[in-house]
């Protein structure tokens, strides 16, 4: 996608909105489908299409989990640390993982396919701990399921 | 107006009546009880209730409440810790918390001893702290601009000064990043914090989080005095403190003026203090010698010198004026020309126009207005900054602000704002229409055309705004106290300034009179030259005697704002040479003119004439404004100008608020001045296939300037924008083409 298709994408959703600003968390997400993460450029180009500073765009994109202001891994692992998650050992699911991938939560693995990420509660607390998977819930994970995910990632096309 | 119902509230067993909807924290001083508050600020919007320092209980609610986040009701009782010993509590842990992972540096912080933190934590809180575990570091103190360091580790996350960016200022380029524990103030990636009124959020800031580099461990604050004066940088006249220490001044604080600035002060009126310590300043006075270049020469030779001058020229004098004289020393110039030499040809910095005395208003009116209009060529934020704050402070109250100019929201040819209120002014104009019948209308002229003054009188008049209160009209000058000086000058003497040719002598009057190209035209013309400027690279080399002179940080005096409102400055340190008005004094007793060298004997002189004998020492710290006269003159409305012709882009220079001889002597401003760039219409760039960043060459009659273009949506297609200061020699119709 161009530049201007991606601004002019930006701005007919913007359309729907009484108030441009609004779009800012889909303009997000379509920033960030193009460069698989957010760099400046990209919040760049947000705040271009919606009026708005880049550095709004960063407060935004760097308060919610979900926006990645540095690139992630051909492979995406999130485990939920919030409250009814940690409760039930999601501390140690990320423990699990750092140790079988051998990085830090927030790091990704040296052949850059896995990114591990420690995030806020992923809406799933009914079946905690939660971890999802490039973008697919797995519930609950305890940290004997952590080798086969990891396996299971390390084998997928 | 209604008179607002009264309630009555209890605070530690006091009653109070307070208009029902007043701020808690107000109601509480109102009974004599202090609740403690850091992101409490009324100017920054309603109250966000972050810091949670003003914990009270309020009986009949369960949870402590922020104190800062309610209103006054009737009936309500509230304990402040002062009284409730669970109120005290909660007040121990919010402050308990605040300083969890404060750095506790005050030894070494700038704020230390003007520190509301410091100040709070030493009457409130526990005196004790449990905290054992490492505290989070950051890297400090950052740069977030020439201007401005960050401590993150100081930071207690109140928001006032990201509120300030997104809420009043609207710049919006401080945010907060991150979220939780991690959340930190921040601009975007490494761009300097660049929003024309940054330097607010170093006074905002409740912590020493935000401080000035420019103070950066240059005082403390038990030995600097702080002396109460007006900015000399544009017609606000914002009030301000002047810190100074040793003799010299360290920084320049807004002293909040309700009715002219709130409180807020651009930056270049806050950062520009450093220029009388250029290197180029002159502090000897001056002589040029044949083929020598300059000499020297002692006070007394001067005078002698000035005196020759002043009688080989007779009457044969034109005076160039600067509009940044004070009101005493524009009319100590034409005591001494006008009426001892009879001298009465001048260069005025400003035509001014009366007619707008019937129009008055304090700029505050503009936020309670419902619709302001703002004419003109240029944009308000450049000529008198603070205005524009006031405009933006009205759009948030629901006000409609339309602009109408080459980059308005409305857009017109340069130079058509007479027409625009030839048009506003016609019966059957819908704006105009809305103009007139509404309750608070206000119309504003922001161009450097002479005769706005006059024409937005007009326009006013016609509209019938003279009439109703809360109308009125405001015309944005060139210069600080242009106004002030005009009518300093023609309140001396009757006599009809004739033009003499040839000009025996021209006396320039200051800096922007140095700098301005019309006068060094004239200066050309000229047989001999007699300049007073602070600055050698403004005159030396043209100047046959150059005086030194002092900057509006020097001098005792008055000067009139864009209001009409005669405000005090202050000399809030000792100049390096003797002050303009004390050589005029001695000069002026040559001729057998009496002049006192004493600013308050002047301003009585000149009150009697043009303020209705109002007496110095009654121009109050935060200066009246004139209520409005009844018999100023009502012009006719302009007359149709012929539109210029010719092919090619109109040329729009504009003079940017961070430009002229003091902000280019103040290294820290450096990064604010206007780059090498032409702004271009989307329309006319797509034209001539040239994009943002484009190096393109913009020609005019055989002159070619460089510049990089750079899209700018809000500029009328057929327009092109450049700073003054890289316009060069570029006239009003130009090619603009890739280079
Ligand atoms: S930098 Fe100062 S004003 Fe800004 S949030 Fe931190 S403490 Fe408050
Ligand atoms: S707005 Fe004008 S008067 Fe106010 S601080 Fe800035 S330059 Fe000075
Ligand atoms: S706390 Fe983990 S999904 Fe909600
Ligand atoms: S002052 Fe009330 S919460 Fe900060």
């Amino acid at each position: 996608m161009s530049t201007e298709a991606l601004v002019d994408q930006i701005r007919a959703i913007a359309e729907q909105y009484p108030e441009r600003e609004s779009a800012i968390m889909p303009a997000l997400h379509i920033a960030q489908e193009r460069y698989g993460w957010l760099p400046p450029e990209a919040l760049c180009e947000v705040a271009d299409a919606l009026e708005l500073t880049p550095a709004y765009c960063k407060a935004v994109a760097s308060f919610y989990d979900m926006y990645h202001l540095r690139p992630t891994g051909r492979h995406l692992v999130e485990v939920c640390t919030n409250v009814a998650c940690a409760l039930v050992g999601a501390q140690q699911v990320v423990e699990a993982f750092e140790a079988e991938l051998g990085l830090r939560a927030g790091e990704t693995t040296e052949d850059g396919e896995v990114t591990l990420r420690a995030v806020e509660c992923a809406g799933g607390c009914g079946y905690a701990p939660v971890v999802v998977v490039d973008h697919r819930y797995r519930e609950p994970v305890r940290p004997e399921n952590v080798p086969a995910i990891v396996e299971g990632l390390r084998r997928a096309p | 107006m209604s008179t607002p119902e009264l309630v009555t509230v209890t605070i530690d067993d006091r009653a109070v009546q307070v208009p029902k909807g007043t701020g808690l924290v107000e109601t509480a001083l109102a009974a004599g009880v202090e609740i403690p508050v850091f992101c409490y600020e009324p100017r920054l919007g309603p109250a966000v209730g972050a810091c949670r320092m003003c914990l009270v209980e309020v009986e009949g609610m369960p949870k402590l409440q922020a104190g800062c986040t309610l209103t006054a009701q009737d009936g309500m009782t509230v304990r402040t810790a002062q009284t409730s010993a669970k109120a005290a509590d909660g007040q121990n842990a919010t402050l308990e918390f605040l300083l969890v992972n404060h750095p506790l540096d005050c030894p070494v912080c700038d704020k230390g001893g003007e520190c509301p933190l410091q100040d709070l934590t030493f009457r409130y809180g526990p005196g004790r702290t449990r905290m054992t575990f490492p505290k989070l570091t950051f890297d400090k103190p950052i740069p977030i601009s020439p201007t401005i360091a960050l401590d993150r580790e100081r930071c207690i996350l109140c928001y006032r000064c990201t509120r300030f960016s997104e809420g009043v200022s609207e710049d919006g380029e401080l945010v907060t990043v991150n979220r939780g524990a991690q959340s930190m103030i921040a601009t975007f990636e490494d761009e300097p914090y660049r929003g024309r009124f940054s330097g607010n959020v170093i006074e905002l800031c409740p912590v020493g989080a935000l401080t000035s580099t420019q103070y950066r461990f240059l005082a403390r604050p038990w030995e600097i005095q702080n002396v109460p004066s007006v900015c000399g940088l544009c017609p606000v006249g914002c009030n301000i403190d002047v810190t100074t220490r040793e003799g010299k001044v360290k920084r320049v604080l807004s002293r909040n003026h309700p009715e002219v600035d709130e409180g807020w002060l651009c930056d270049k009126g806050r950062f520009a203090f450093s220029h009388p310590h250029a290197r180029d300043r002159i502090t000897e006075p001056l002589r040029r010698v044949r083929r020598r270049g300059f000499e020297e020469l002692s006070w007394d030779d001067a005078v002698d010198e000035a005196e020759r001058m002043l009688r080989a020229a007779g009457t044969r004098i034109v005076t160039a004026l600067s509009g940044s004289e004070t009101i005493e020393q524009a009319y100590a110039l034409g005591k001494l020309l006008r009426q001892g030499l009879g001298a009465h040809a001048a260069v005025l910095p400003e035509e001014t126009s009366t007619a707008l005395d019937a129009l008055r208003l304090p700029l505050s009116a503009i936020r309670d207005a419902e619709l302001v209009v703002v004419v003109g060529d240029q944009p308000v934020e450049e000529r008198a900054p603070v205005v524009d704050l006031w405009l933006r402070a009205a759009r948030r109250r629901g006000a409609e602000i339309v602009t109408i100019g080459p980059t308005g929201s409305i857009q017109t040819p340069p130079g058509s704002a007479p027409q625009v209120c030839r048009d506003l002014a016609a019966e059957n104009n819908e704006l105009g229409r809305r103009l007139r019948g509404g309750q608070r209308s206000i119309v504003i002229w922001s161009g450097p055309d002479g005769r706005g003054g006059e024409h937005i009188a007009a326009l006013a008049h016609a509209l019938g705004l003279a009439d109703v209160a809360g109308s009125g009209a405001f015309y944005l000058p060139d210069t600080p106290n242009g106004r002030g000086v005009a009518d300093a000058w023609s309140a001396v003497a009757d006599g009809e300034p004739a033009d003499p040719e040839p000009i025996a002598l021209l006396i320039v009057s200051g800096d922007e009179a140095a700098a301005n190209p019309g006068v060094r035209a004239l200066a050309e013309r000229a047989e001999m030259v007699l300049a007073i400027t602070m600055f050698q690279g403004l005159a030396v080399g043209w100047a046959d005697l150059v005086l030194p002179g002092t900057s509006y940080l020097e001098r005792d005096g008055t000067y009139m704002n864009l209001e009409g409102r005669v405000q005090r400055l202050r000399r809030t340190v000792i100049p390096p040479a003797p002050d303009e008005l004390a050589w005029l004094a001695k000069l002026a007793g040559r001729f057998g003119v009496e002049l006192s060298p004493h600013p308050s004997l002047v301003f009585e002189d000149v009150s009697a004439r043009l303020f209705g004998g109002l007496a110095f020492a009654d121009i109050a710290a935060t200066a009246a404004l004139p209520t409005r006269a009844k018999a100023a003159p009502r012009p006719p409305l302009p007359e149709p100008e012929p539109q210029l012709g010719g092919d090619g882009l109109r040329l729009l220079r504009y003079r940017s608020l961070f430009s002229g001889a003091a902000v280019e002597r103040v290294a820290e401003l450096q990064f604010q001045r206007p780059a090498r760039e032409v702004e271009i219409s989307p329309e006319d760039a797509a034209a001539k296939g040239i994009a943002s960043g484009n190096e393109v060459a913009v020609r005019h009659n055989g002159t070619s300037v460089a510049l990089r273009a750079t899209l700018n949506r809000r500029l009328a297609p057929g327009v092109v924008r450049i700073a003054d200061e890289h316009a060069g020699d570029l006239g009003a119709r130009v090619e603009v083409g890739r280079a």
